[in-house]
């Protein structure tokens, strides 16, 4: 183990290096990637073990001097929440502070809202449900912190509607919190008055893409708009909106209540905190594990997961980030650290955490093909590259998984990819090209080869 | 200009932001903002500084620059959709390409449409747009002004790689007007907007998602718009044609005339494709005073109305009471010694709705060499008071454009929707840009916007006069209001009452409205009529009686009817050897009746001159000549002043029209509107003749769509238009 | 001596022959008006150079086909048109010749149908001449409708 540690330094040091940050500006702080501590775990009933109802949330230490947080006022809030270093945890990764700062323009009238984007669809992805289904106050009094940071009037749940359960714990949550003052007219006696509402969607992943869930919200088809105007600018009902990861918000209280320094000791520098990682696949015990930041992906998946299926050995891939980021083949995952610069580095991202492992018994470009189907049938289809450009990678992949397909054709994906990639409205697009990218990087011999053996087999069968 | 340079300005904000329909103040204070920022803002396209008003968009600024950007979802009159990403460009320090369509200018920017990344981003779009879309050009009406076609030959890929199945979907039937080739859309939604904003009618939309989205119904029904023929030329492609016009012609096969329309009153632009003497389509042209660039589905789809029920022969009733085809030779010689030997003062003539001023004056000049003052025009106005002497009277005095400016309006016994499609486009227009408030008093109708229906009756007219009603101090409060009169409220029996209590509601509202402004000028005008026919002002303007009062009370014995069909005059109100002489295009109302029948030309046939209801002349062009031996009208009248002897002092279209300007000098100021004036006095003369009111309601005529159609001569002749109105009462069939 | 006799005869004599035998041949190929001469010049007219032969038979029109060999080929058989055609003087027309004397006319048989009688088939039409030109000739009309519909009262 220590030695799997010395090693992982070591990498996180060499990828440091070879990044463009200058180190002059940059204090990079040392950290160690000690399993993190009981006490340091920010979400203690992720599993459901104990009461997720008010009483058992309180006793947890939520709704903990709240008042007191939220009487400081939002430029303290925003100062804590900057100082801690969180970055959303809804995959971009933009850091929260600054994004809750832009809600601060000068008032013109209009009231400000906080968008909980509780869609979560990201197929691997397991984070926001646990914390809605057990512990769901966690997630009310981070709206409650959230909304006051930026002045907002009320907070919008827009909750996945597949999460029926999920819903019915949230909106009982809410309830309670009412009843006990704590959010409402005076929400916990601050005189801050500050509403909660649950919305919940209709089961279409591209809702969970901030624009896209603000029209749904507004009760129009689910479609991105346009941006700029940004939703701080022009958001839900016209008005300026912050639209949030549920974990963001939910860490929110504890960073006050803990001080930004105790947040900021996990992790990287500038990948600072703990994190939810969902880690499913072929491990021997797939679950939703609260984690620092910068943990190396192979201590991750064997210190929780009981490692891969058949050994660290039989790994073939692993898809960091959820289903969108790109896979990344085992010698990278052997080094490489679950943050967002080190990721990005490997070519994919962290995007939600969401780790799906592959050994090698997968059929890797099936799981692609399927991936694509899935973005294919998820596209909203009002803008062009994705509309057509998804489902033609698609058609394209299903051809790739028989080898039915001429070896320049994966040249021909990799272009259509990049033809999607950063042309349409919203990021679903490149989320949809990124999987068939890190196909064609890391296992373009597997294709070359399945390719080889159709064609072998045919002319064997004609012959 | 100046005004709709700004107004445009606004329209082309990325309103997704401001969004049509919800908040309507966001986009009114938009418009005030950008309105007071004068100064330009710097930005650099392929390097070369440019200057353009600030909240532009970077494909406006790429269009001072004199760059092109490809585009298909983008129309200017439409809010941004940014949907079809073919106008992406580089801009620098942006990771990458953007919409220029949607994205705002800021200073210093430097856009880079002719860059590499660019140009990769348009073949890159542009193959999947081709992708999907069938290659059935060969039989695809949009052949030739097909926007895909155009822009895939100028910055598409010259080769295909796409190995996959084409998509197919399911053509809709959204009614007998435009024909719907699914398969071959490519989801711009331009028509989903046009149809919510433009036409006001939601009856477009999108359904299904991603591959599957389709644009459609949802359920079948029929696209209930006056003015859903535009939705054919803002499809980019041939998703959406012309069902009349299907498998025709070709554009280029076509000759096209520039000419205006005179199916209504508001002489919307048009071009006339024809082929060997055939009108083939009838397209609008851009004029941003009168119809911007749509035009109603009566000016587009009734042309094959000219092609039914027309007078081809000269004809005369024989001794059996038949009409029987004959030679000019024999018809004008017949008319002409009626014409000698009759008595001055039996002799009336009666105009119709599409007679143009060359025949006007024609029929003027001819009938006063022999003494007749019977001249009336069908369409009936007010006589007494200042009566049609004064032409502040009977003009759409604010103009059309005007509409824009305007902040209340007040109509009156009228449904602007089907009297005038693009007017009550306009007002729609201002009322979602400039929050335009309306109120009518009249029949309760769909205007496809919000109003204030302040009920029927004549009581309420009365009450806005005296200024009792609860509306006078909106109207009072208002700062440009604008009163609007539909013609047909003229022929009821109060008429004179009517525009008496409308004359004093406008000139009150004159007076306050120049206190609000503060400016004291006296050129925002508040009175308006709306009139139906395209030959009203013209005739008023040449000193034609409105009414057919004046034959009624003096008998003739010799009726010339210029293509009057409104059955005002029928055969029982004439006496029995009234001789009945039609001149005109169509074998409808009148012709039956005629004992002399003289083939003349339609409004595609002659270039003629008519005035709007805003008092702007235009004229037509002959697109085709007339069919048979029909010719034109004002020529007709012409011949029968030579074989009488009583030559007219003109033999070409230079001397009626020099002869026009004579007797109204507006009639060959082409283009220009002639702006009125004494709104005082005509209010003031209005009073003197003690007007009354009478209870009966303030009503319209037209009220659904399905009365709209059918109005005129042409439009009941035409097969497609019948083809609408059964649509429009029955719901779709399969044959329509 | 004798090849000079044969040359005199030959130049002098066989061509009034010719003539006479012409004379006689056409004469009697037209009954009318004047029975010698007008066939003659008739022939002449139409032939430029008038003929005389051996009839090889007559067709179910009435025309007469003739053949001598006297004359080189392409010249040697021709066809003497029928009484109607006669009386119409210059309105004959290739296509009065039926279809099985045509075979001959045009040697692609040596066999006139008088030797080798055609088969019938019952699919096989009555010839008719091309009657381009006289009054039971086709004549195109339009089948497009009129652009313009005209009001009937």
């Amino acid at each position: 183990m220590a030695l799997v540690r010395l090693l992982n330094q070591s990498v996180s040091q060499k990828l440091i290096a070879a990044s463009n940050v200058s180190v002059t500006t940059v204090q990079l702080k040392s950290f160690t990637n000690a399993p993190l501590k009981d006490e340091d775990r920010i979400f203690t009933n992720l599993y459901g073990r104990h009461d997720w109802k008010l009483k058992g949330a309180m006793q947890r230490g939520d709704w903990h001097k709240t008042k007191e947080i939220v009487l400081k006022g939002h430029e303290w809030i925003l100062q804590q929440i900057k100082e801690s270093g969180l970055r959303g945890r809804g995959g971009a990764g933009f850091p929260t502070g600054l994004k809750w700062s832009f809600m601060n323009a000068p008032p013109d009238g209009r009231p400000k809202y906080l968008v909980v984007n509780a869609d979560e669809g990201e197929p691997g992805t397991c984070k926001d449900r646990e914390i809605m289904r057990h512990d769901p106050h966690k997630l009310i009094e981070g709206c409650l912190v959230a909304g006051r940071s930026m002045g907002a009037r009320a907070a919008y749940i827009y909750i996945r509607g597949e999460f029926y359960n999920e819903a019915s714990n949230l909106n009982l949550a809410i309830r309670e919190a009412y009843d006990a003052g704590l959010i409402g007219k005076n929400a916990c006696g601050s005189g801050y008055d500050f509403d909660v509402f649950v919305h919940r969607g209709a089961g279409a992943y591209i809702c969970g893409e901030e624009t896209s869930l603000i029209e749904s919200l507004e009760g129009k088809q689910g479609k991105p708009r346009l941006k700029p105007p940004f939703p701080a600018a022009v958001g839900v009902f016209g008005c300026p909106t912050t639209v949030a990861n549920v974990e963001t918000v939910a860490v929110a209280p504890i960073i006050c209540r803990r001080g930004p320094q105790w947040f900021a000791e996990f992790g990287r520098e500038r990948n600072t905190g703990t994190k939810l990682f969902n880690i499913s696949g072929h491990v021997k015990y797939p679950c939703t594990v609260e984690e620092t930041m910068s943990i190396p992906m192979r201590e991750l998946i064997e210190r929780h997961c009981g490692g891969v299926i058949g050994g660290w050995d039989n790994l073939l891939c692993v898809i960091p980030g959820g289903s969108s980021t790109p896979l990344l083949p085992k010698h990278i995952c052997d080094e490489v650290l679950m943050d967002f610069d080190a990721l990005v580095e490997a070519q994919s991202g962290l995007g939600t955490a969401a780790l799906i492992v592959m050994d090698k018994s997968t059929d890797v470009i099936r799981a692609i093909a399927r991936l694509m189907e899935f973005y294919k049938h998820e596209s909203c289809g009002q803008c062009t590259p994705c509309r057509e450009g998804v489902s033609w990678m698609n058609d394209t992949l299903k051809r790739f998984q028989r080898g039915n397909a001429d070896p320049d054709e994966i040249d021909s994906l990799w272009e259509i990819s990049k033809q999607i990639e950063g042309h349409t409205i919203c990021a679903l697009g490149d989320g949809a090209a990124w999987p068939a990218q890190g196909l064609i990087r890391h296992m373009r011999p597997v294709l070359e080869e399945r390719m080889k053996s159709f064609h072998d087999n045919k002319q064997k069968s004609t012959a | 200009m100046l005004r709709i340079a700004t107004q445009k300005c606004c329209d082309q904000l990325p309103s997704r932001f401001l969004p049509f329909l919800s908040t309507k103040s966001g986009a009114a204070v938009a418009t005030r903002r950008h309105q007071s920022t004068d100064d330009k803002v710097e930005v650099f396209v392929n390097d070369k500084p440019v200057y353009v008003k600030p909240g532009s968009t970077v494909l406006q600024a790429c269009e001072i620059a004199g760059i092109q950007i490809p585009r298909f979802c983008y129309h200017d009159r439409l809010s941004v959709a940014g949907n079809c990403r073919m106008c992406l460009v580089e801009i620098e320090k942006s990771p990458k390409p953007q919409a220029s369509c949607a994205m705002p200018v800021m200073k210093g920017m430097r856009i880079k449409p002719d860059s590499d990344v660019s140009k990769k981003a348009r073949e890159g779009v542009m193959e999947f747009l081709l992708a999907n879309h069938p290659l059935d050009c060969p039989i695809c009406d949009q052949g030739g002004e097909c926007d895909l076609q155009d822009q895939s030959m100028m910055f598409g890929s010259d080769r295909s790689r796409f190995l996959e199945h084409k998509r197919a979907v399911e053509d809709k039937n959204i009614g007998p007007l435009i024909k719907t080739i699914m398969t071959r859309c490519i989801q711009c939604t331009r028509c989903v907007r046009f149809a919510d904003e433009v036409a006001g009618v939601s009856d477009l939309g999108t359904t299904g998602r991603g591959n599957d989205m389709q644009i459609g119904t949802y359920v079948e029904k029929m696209f209930k718009s006056e003015m859903s023929g535009n939705v054919i030329d803002i499809c980019p492609v041939g998703a959406l044609t012309s069902k009349p016009y299907a498998f025709t012609a070709r554009p280029w096969e076509t000759r096209k005339t520039e000419t205006v329309d005179v199916m209504d009153a508001v002489g919307s632009n048009i071009v006339v494709s024809t082929r060997a003497g055939d009108v083939l389509r009838i397209i609008p042209r851009l004029h941003e005073d009168i119809n911007e660039e749509w035009i109603s589905d009566k000016t587009r789809f009734a042309y094959d109305g000219l092609k039914r029920q027309r007078l081809t022969q000269p004809m005369l009733r024989n001794k059996q009471g038949q009409l029987v085809t004959c030679l000019w030779e024999d018809a004008l010689p017949f008319v002409a010694e009626k014409l000698s030997t009759t008595e001055g003062s039996k002799v009336a003539g009666i105009v119709g709705g599409f007679a143009d001023a060359e025949s006007l004056i024609c029929l003027k000049d001819l009938l006063n060499h022999v003494d007749s003052e019977g001249l009336c025009t069908e369409e009936l106005f007010i006589t007494d008071g200042a009566g049609t002497d004064l032409r502040s009277n009977y003009l759409l005095n604010t103009t059309i454009a005007g509409v824009e400016e305007a902040d209340l309006v007040l109509l009156i016994g009228t449904n602007p929707r089907f009297e005038a499609p693009l007017f009550n486009a306009r007002l729609r227009k201002s009322w979602i840009h400039n929050e335009l408030e309306v109120a009518l008093v009249g029949s309760k109708v769909d205007l496809t916007y919000s109003y204030e229906h302040l009920g029927d009756s004549t009581t309420t007219l009365k009450q806005i006069a005296d200024g009792t009603h609860p509306f006078s101090k909106r109207l009072k409060d208002a700062k440009n209001p604008m009163v609007v009169v539909g013609s047909e409220v003229f022929s009821r029996e109060d008429a004179f009452g009517v525009h008496a209590a409308v004359s004093a509601i406008a000139q009150n509202a004159t007076v306050t409205s120049q206190t609000n402004r503060g400016d004291g000028g006296a050129d925002w005008k508040v009175l308006n009529i709306l009139h139906k026919v395209a030959s009203q002002v013209a005739a008023l303007d040449l000193g034609y009686k409105p009414g057919v009062d004046h034959i009624r009370k003096n008998p003739p014995s010799l009726l010339f009817i210029l293509g009057a069909d409104g059955g005002a005059v029928t055969r029982e109100d004439l006496p029995k050897d009234c001789c009945v002489v039609y001149i005109g295009s169509h074998g409808d109302v009148s012709a039956p009746f005629a004992d002399v029948i003289l083939p003349g030309a339609a409004y595609t046939e002659k270039p003629g001159t008519y005035v709007n209801t805003e008092g702007r002349a235009q004229q037509t062009q002959a697109a085709v000549s007339p069919p048979g031996s029909a010719r034109e009208d004002w020529k007709i009248i012409r011949a029968l002043s030579e074989i009488s002897g009583m030559t007219l002092p003109y033999d070409d279209l230079e001397g009626v029209r020099s002869r026009m300007s004579e007797v109204s000098p507006n009639l060959t100021r082409y283009d220009a509107v002639e702006s009125a004036n004494y709104f005082k006095q005509a209010a003031e003369l209005a009073k003197l003749a003690k007007p009354q009111l009478v209870s009966k309601p303030l009503q319209s005529s037209q009220l659904s769509l399905a009365d709209f159609y059918m109005t005129d001569s042409i439009s009941r002749a035409s097969k497609t238009m019948a083809k609408c109105v059964k649509a429009a009462n029955e719901g779709l069939t399969p044959d329509l | 001596m004798g090849s000079f006799l044969k040359l005199l005869h030959r130049q002098f004599v066989v061509p009034w022959q010719e003539v006479v035998k012409t004379i006689r041949h056409n004469g009697a190929s037209d009954g009318g008006y004047f029975p010698v001469l007008r066939g003659f010049f008739v022939q002449w007219a139409r032939f430029n150079e008038p003929k005389h032969g051996k009839l090889v038979g007559t067709d179910e029109l009435g025309n007469k086909y003739y053949e001598n060999n006297r004359y080189f080929v392409a010249r040697n058989r021709w066809v003497d048109y029928n009484k109607e055609t006669w009386n119409q003087m210059w309105d004959y027309n290739a296509s009065q010749v039926t279809p099985e004397w045509h075979r001959w006319l045009h040697y692609m048989t040596d066999d006139p149908p008088t030797k080798v009688p055609p088969t019938s088939r019952p699919f096989l039409i009555k010839h008719k001449r091309n009657l381009t030109g006289t009054k039971d000739c086709y004549v195109p009309y339009s089948t497009t409708r009129p652009k313009i519909e005209s009001w009937k009262p």
